[in-house]
């Protein structure tokens, strides 16, 4: 939706194509939440980013906090004001809020308050591929998992009508599918959202001491009583299919639920449906109804067993007889990955016995032989990247002998060939400590690379600990002055917030001097001699230093020059090539490819940063202006 | 649409070709003619420079973001070796329409290997379906004067095979709201360059 102001049309019965995330933003008008808080992160950001776009005008306060626990705990304080808030984030982005979570299930909510946890099966932009409908039964807090662009918009809504209800907040969790995918979204009414709050001072439920936080422990278990007849009277726990004979029944939830819903018919099974889209706490009379009513019942889920290990519960009490086939014992779905209509047909079949109506493997045979020499084409350092001169300068101050722990961002990129820079990460900021890890045990040279938003969303204690712990190592900060991976956001560093109001720069390398290190400086990466130069002095050093290389990003640089229709920049390959392919080797950029034999650049992709020319040992590249 | 259970569509090509708005344009003009639709997308890490592929379905019982193999209509290729990659969605059923553009993959330069040729890649092809139409889009989309507007010749040629359930106004009426004013006279002309070189050319491969 390239113009996101037509999220704001108060156009009741409209039928709009949204993506899953622009739903929820449209529920968010729709529900009058005041504010909203992020930290951006595939399959999320599109919910904030699209507030962020319109939050002046529809009056709401969009904010990109540092990181998710603050994003959660000025959602949680918001809401205790008792005004409406959101806070939206990516699964893993929960581990970091879980902290404020577990506890503000203790002290509640006045105003309705929403936690989005977008969950990604099949890691498309993650390092994992955890579950979260764990954290709603972990922390005792109600979940809603809609299935599609319509259910996320009006279950943003019913979220706060909860939470309201119940004084909880509310998880609403969404998967890559149901984030990413558009359908037919039909509008409601728009609300005006209200930001003026009240703090009352209640030191009971709000100052969790032991004596106090015991009392709210039990408070919070007789809401979670009370949330079970809400989700048993839900309009979102429904049977969808009766089935004829009662053999099969079908249990499933959000994008799982379409996926059961295609391959039941394509395999024209007469099989019950029962949907559930509130998914904690469970409906257990519902269920019990629909376990008795059957006498084989299919779970049907992502991931986890989480409804099936709770379904087999509920049975010992409903129905002790019914048999019932998902992922635990036998496998009949896979539990990695994420599911397609063709996993839940071949699960169902099994089952059921039935035989499919594809012949699958006739399929594969035949694919397969399409992928024989079929190369890959998996995600890269764009042309004209500031992280690839980064990542070639760090190769080249270190011969490529140091230890290079990485971090989260495009920059997690840079370990593929040729370049080959990066380790290992596990979380954001596990660069800064994993390298004093290393460092300590090994004794080698060790350089944590971490970006810039990514520095200011955790790698500060970890540098501090550094410069107390007294850690010889070097932090290579590429900043490249956006949360490029996700989509542009601005941080703390870029002099702008989420409502695009200018603000006050935070530099990274102030920040760095005030933690404590004694050797800080900042470079061009495409200054390659120089940039060079001051890592092997920073790893001279005899305590913790930090490099920032900083340019921007080259996506960033591209859609500047076109907005302001300036000349673009090519590199060009002139006669002197002795197609000796050092740039290709080196650097492997994109825009460097082989035409008959011969190193050349492809000019639509090039956007003339030179890095190929000041690497080329005959000065063969010149970069020139085209109109 | 009478008859019709659900039309599936693939686009597939590589992050930054604009594959993903020529997936909105199609999802809005099927949801301009009152249709039920869904449309796939690919964000954050996948998208740079990787390999992309979105999914358009309409049709009144569609539910999932994905569909079966060998039960795509049409093969939107934007790049010949990302065409190559969905073969599997493929049938003799389907419709390819293909870009001669190609974007070499890194891992091919660094193994110094040339890209194949088209031929091979065409008649890889024809294992799975001898209906395939060869657009020269980056081409006709400099005759249309902007380079970024080679989507929207492939949704041109697309639209010209009459093969979707959507009216060729449903389409210009997505463009209009999609497409930035600024822009609009360029993106129309795309597709009646990419239209036309259907109708007209068709050439064979």
């Amino acid at each position: 939706m390239p113009d996101l102001r037509l999220l704001l049309q108060d156009t009741p019965k409209k039928r709009a194509l949204l993506l899953g995330n622009e739903a929820i933003a449209r529920g968010i008008l729709e529900v009058g939440i005041g504010v909203v808080t992020t930290y951006p992160g595939t399959p999320a950001s599109e919910i904030a980013d699209s507030i962020s776009e319109i939050a002046a005008e529809a009056g709401v306060y969009m904010e990109y906090s540092i990181n998710e626990m603050v994003a959660v705990e000025i959602a949680a304080a918001a809401a205790n004001c008792g005004v409406r808030s959101l806070s939206a984030m990516k699964h893993v982005g929960l581990n970091v809020a879980a902290d404020a979570l577990m506890t503000l299930a203790y002290m509640g909510v006045k105003g309705g308050c929403t936690i989005v946890t977008a969950d990604d099966p099949e890691c498309y932009s993650s390092q994992n591929e955890q579950d979260n409908r764990f954290y709603a039964l972990l922390a005792n807090l109600p979940c809603l998992e809609p299935s599609n662009a319509q259910e996320a918009k009006d279950m943003t809504v019913s979220a706060v009508e909860i939470s309201e209800k119940l004084e909880l907040p509310v998880l609403l969790r969404t998967t890559t599918r149901v984030s990413h995918t558009r359908g037919p979204v039909t509008y409601g009414k728009l609300a005006k959202p209200n930001l003026k709050g009240e703090f009352v001072r209640d030191i009971k439920r709000m100052n969790l001491v032991p004596a106090n936080s015991r009392p709210m422990h039990t408070v919070l278990l007789r809401k979670v009583e009370k949330a079970k007849e809400i989700s048993e009277a839900s309009p979102y726990n429904t049977v969808v299919r009766e089935s004829k004979g009662g053999k099969f029944g079908v249990i499933s939830a959000s994008a799982a639920f379409n996926y059961a819903m295609e391959a039941i018919d394509m395999l024209s099974l007469d099989a019950g449906v029962l949907k559930l889209g509130m998914t904690h706490p469970l409906p257990e009379n519902l269920i019990g109804a629909f376990l008795r009513k059957h006498k084989k019942i299919v779970v049907v889920e992502e991931l986890e067993p989480y409804l099936e290990m709770q379904v087999k519960a509920i049975a010992k009490d409903y129905a002790p007889n019914v048999k019932i086939y998902g992922k635990i014992g036998k496998l009949y779905f896979p539990r990695d990955g994420e599911l397609s209509t063709r996993a839940v047909m071949i699960g169902l079949a099994k089952v059921t016995g039935r035989k499919l109506p594809i012949n699958f493997e006739e399929i594969d045979e035949k694919y397969a032989e399409v992928l024989k020499d079929l190369p890959r084409r998996p995600p890269i350092l764009c042309a004209g990247c500031p992280h690839r001169a980064s990542f070639y300068v760090i190769r080249k101050a270190t011969d490529g002998k140091a230890i290079y722990p990485n971090d989260i961002g495009c920059y997690a990129l840079g370990f593929a060939p040729p370049l080959s820079i990066g380790d290992g990460f596990l979380c954001m900021g596990s660069s800064v400590s994993m390298a004093q890890g290393i460092n300590k045990v090994t004794g080698r040279d060790t350089i944590g690379i971490i970006g810039d938003s990514t520095f200011f969303h955790a790698a500060i204690p970890g540098l501090i600990n550094a410069v107390y712990n007294n850690h010889k190592i070097t932090l290579a900060v590429l900043d490249n002055q956006t949360t490029a991976m996700t989509g542009h956001q601005p941080h703390p560093g870029t002099g702008v917030t989420g409502m695009g109001v200018p603000t006050e720069k935070v530099l990274i390398e102030k920040v760095a001097e005030g933690c404590g290190v004694k050797y800080v400086k900042v470079v061009d990466p495409f200054k390659v001699k120089e940039a060079t130069a001051v890592l092997k002095e920073a790893l001279q050093h005899p305590g913790p230093s930090v490099v920032v290389f900083r340019s921007p990003c080259a996506l960033m640089v591209v859609r500047d020059r076109r907005r302001k229709s300036a000349k673009i920049m090519v590199c060009k390959i002139t006669e002197e090539c002795t197609n000796c392919m050092a740039c290709i080797k080196l650097l492997g950029c994109p825009a460097l490819v082989l035409v008959d034999g011969k190193a050349s650049i492809n000019e639509a992709l090039c956007i003339g940063c030179g890095l190929c020319a000041s690497v080329c040992p005959y000065q063969a590249i010149k970069c020139e202006e085209v109109s | 649409m009478a008859g019709m259970k659900e039309f599936n569509i693939v686009l597939t090509g590589v992050g930054g070709q604009g594959i993903l708005l020529a997936a909105e344009i199609l999802g809005t003009a099927a949801l301009k003619e009152g249709l039920n639709v869904r449309v796939s997308e690919i964000h954050g890490m996948a998208q740079r420079g990787g390999a992309v592929v979105s999914n358009v379905r309409i049709g009144e019982n569609v539910l999932a973001p994905t569909f079966l193999d060998g039960k795509a209509d049409v093969l939107l290729g934007f790049e010949p070796l990302e065409t190559l990659r969905n073969l599997n969605l493929a049938s003799e059923k389907t419709t390819i329409i293909m870009s001669d553009e190609r974007i070499t993959p890194t891992e091919l330069t660094a193994k110094m290997v040339d890209y194949p040729s088209l031929k091979k890649i065409t008649d890889k092809i024809r294992s799975f379906t001898k209906d395939i139409i060869v657009v020269e889009a980056a081409k006709l989309a400099t005759e249309a004067r902007n380079i970024l507007t080679e989507n929207v010749v492939l949704i041109g040629a697309l639209a010209a095979t009459k093969k979707m359930p959507i009216k060729d106004e449903s389409i210009i009426e997505a463009l209009k709201e999609l497409v930035p004013t600024k822009h609009l006279e360029t993106n129309i002309k795309a597709f009646k360059h990419g239209y036309e070189y259907t109708q007209k050319y068709r050439p064979k491969y």
